[in-house]
C-alpha cells in the first residue's frame, strides 16, 4: 500500500513537477483559458495518450517478473520502448518520455532496489516513462491494475496541477473536478487492461494531433517554464 | 572569516576526481547570472567549467551570455522548473541532476555551477545536487535582509552581498548588514562586492579556488 501511495504522490521526486503535459503550450495558444477548457484538455488527454500510457505500463507489469532471465527482460524492454516510439510522433516528446523514465528508475531503484531495476538502469538506453512505471510497479510488488491506475492518475493530475500554476485557477475547484473524473479514469484503466496481455503490436495508438504540433513548437519556445 | 568547506552530512556520494558542484541561489535580480558570468570570465579556461541555469532561460539571456563569450555555449544548459524554482533544486532535483550528470560525462569539468531560478530567502539546494552553496543578495533589497535569516542566509556556505555601490542611494547600511550576517552565519563567510564595478569577483573567486583545492586534496 505504501509503495502505491508514494508513487501516486506529486511530491515523489521523479521529475514530474517540471512538466505540464502540454498545458503550457495550450495556455500560450489560447486553447486552455479556464477550468472548463482545462478539464476538456485533461479529458482529451486521458482518452488518448492516457489510454496508451496506461496500456503500455500495464503490459510492462504483466510481462515482467523479478525472477526472469536478463536476456528476456532486455528483449522485452527494447520491444516495449519501440512500441512507445512508434506511438509518439514528436521527437521532443519521445526524448522527454525517456528522460522521465530515467528519472523514475533513479528514484525507484533507491526505494525498491532490485536486480530488475538495476538491469533496466544499465541497459544503455533509458526506458520510456510508461515502461519505467511498469518496471517500478513490479519492483514495488504492485498489482497490474494499480500500475494502470497510477498511470492514469498522473495523466490527469499533471495537466490539472499545471493549470493551477499557470492560470491561477481555484485549487479547490481543480481538485474537485479531478475527483469527479474518477469514473472516466477507472474506465480508461479497464480499457487499458484489455490490451495488457495481448500482442504488443496491438497496443492502442491514439494521439492528439494539435497537442503534438504544439509540443513541437513548445520545445523551442522562449521563456517556457515547463519542459513539456 | 572562515573558509568554504564542502558540506558533509547527507551529501552526495562523490566518486574520486569528481567535479566540485557549486549552487548559486538568491532572490530575483540580486545578481546570480552576473556572478556566474563573472566566475566564468575569471576561471575559464584555466578551469574546465560547465553551468546549469534554472533561470527562465530566454533567448535574450542566452544572447547575453553568448555575446559576452564567458563560456562556450555547449557548456551551458538550461532546465525548466515548472514554475517552482525551489522544488527543482531541493525537493525533486531530477532535471538538474540529469543536466549536471550529462555535462560531467561530456566535459569532465573541474567546476559545475548550478544557478537557481530567482527565489526567496527560503531557497536552499539539496546536498545530493551540489557540494557548496553560494547565496547572492543585494543591498537594494534592503539592509534588513541578513537579519531576516532563512536558510539561504543562515545555511549557505558563502553569502555574497552584491551592488554595494548602490548602498548610499537606497539608504542601506553595510555595517549593519555585515554585523547581522555575522550573527546569523557564525564562522561562514560573507563577502561584499559590486560585480558591476569590479567584475573580477575576486573575493568569491579566491574562496572558490581555495575550496576546490580542499576538495581535491587526498583524504
Amino acid at each position: 500500500m505504501q509503495a502505491l501511495l508514494l508513487l501516486a504522490d506529486g511530491r515523489f521526486p521523479a521529475g514530474g513537477h517540471a512538466h505540464s503535459a502540454g498545458v503550457e503550450a495550450a495556455v500560450a495558444d489560447g486553447r486552455v483559458t479556464d477550468l472548463a477548457s482545462l478539464t476538456a484538455f485533461a479529458e482529451g488527454r486521458l482518452r488518448t495518450v492516457g489510454l496508451v500510457d496506461a496500456a503500455v505500463a500495464m503490459a510492462t507489469a504483466t510481462r515482467l517478473a523479478p525472477g526472469q532471465g536478463w536476456d528476456l527482460v532486455l528483449r522485452l524492454l527494447d520491444r516495449l520502448d519501440a512500441e512507445v516510439d512508434a506511438r509518439t510522433p514528436v521527437p521532443a516528446l519521445r526524448a522527454a518520455s525517456r528522460r522521465l523514465g530515467r528519472q523514475l528508475l533513479r528514484v525507484a531503484g533507491r526505494c525498491w532496489p532490485s536486480p530488475l531495476l538495476a538491469v533496466a538502469a544499465n541497459r544503455g538506453q533509458d526506458p520510456h516513462q510508461a515502461v519505467a512505471l511498469g518496471l517500478a510497479g513490479v519492483a514495488a510488488a504492485l498489482s497490474v491494475v494499480d500500475v494502470g491506475a497510477l498511470s492514469v492518475h498522473h495523466c490527469l493530475t499533471t495537466p490539472m496541477q499545471a493549470g493551477v500554476r499557470l492560470l491561477g485557477l481555484d485549487p479547490y475547484a481543480v481538485v474537485a473536478v479531478t475527483a469527479g473524473l474518477a469514473e472516466m479514469a477507472a474506465a480508461v484503466v479497464a480499457e487499458a487492461a484489455t490490451y495488457a496481455d495481448g500482442p504488443l503490436g496491438e497496443l492502442p495508438a491514439r494521439s492528439a494531433t494539435l497537442a503534438d504540433i504544439a509540443a513541437v513548437a513548445h520545445g523551442a519556445a522562449d521563456g517556457r517554464l515547463f519542459a513539456t | 572569516m572562515g573558509g568554504l568547506h564542502a558540506a558533509d552530512p547527507g551529501r552526495r556520494h562523490v566518486p574520486p576526481g569528481a567535479a566540485l558542484r557549486v549552487g548559486i541561489g538568491g532572490p530575483v535580480g540580486s545578481g546570480k547570472t552576473e556572478l556566474v558570468a563573472c566566475l566564468c570570465a575569471a576561471l575559464w579556461p584555466r578551469l574546465s567549467m560547465v553551468a546549469v541555469t534554472n533561470d527562465i532561460f530566454t533567448r535574450e539571456d542566452a544572447a547575453i551570455l553568448t555575446r559576452r563569450a564567458v563560456l562556450p555555449v555547449e557548456r551551458i544548459v538550461g532546465v525548466q522548473t515548472g514554475c517552482c524554482p525551489h522544488t527543482a533544486i531541493r525537493d525533486d532535483i531530477s532535471e538538474n541532476l540529469d543536466a549536471v550528470e550529462a555535462l560531467e560525462a561530456r566535459f569532465a569539468p573541474d567546476l559545475v555551477l548550478v544557478e537557481s531560478g530567482g527565489d526567496n530567502l527560503t531557497a536552499t539546494f539539496s546536498k545530493a545536487l551540489v557540494d557548496l552553496q553560494v547565496f547572492v543578495i543585494d543591498v537594494a533589497g534592503g539592509d534588513k535582509v541578513p537579519r531576516k535569516g532563512g536558510p539561504g542566509i543562515t545555511a549557505s556556505d558563502l553569502l555574497v552581498v552584491n551592488k554595494v555601490d548602490l548602498a548610499p542611494f537606497v539608504g542601506a547600511d553595510l555595517e549593519v548588514m555585515a554585523r547581522d550576517a555575522a550573527a546569523q552565519r557564525g564562522s561562514r563567510p560573507t563577502v561584499f562586492v559590486s560585480l558591476r564595478q569590479d567584475p573580477t569577483a575576486a573575493p568569491v573567486v579566491d574562496l572558490l579556488l581555495a575550496a576546490l583545492a580542499t576538495w581535491r586534496a587526498p583524504g
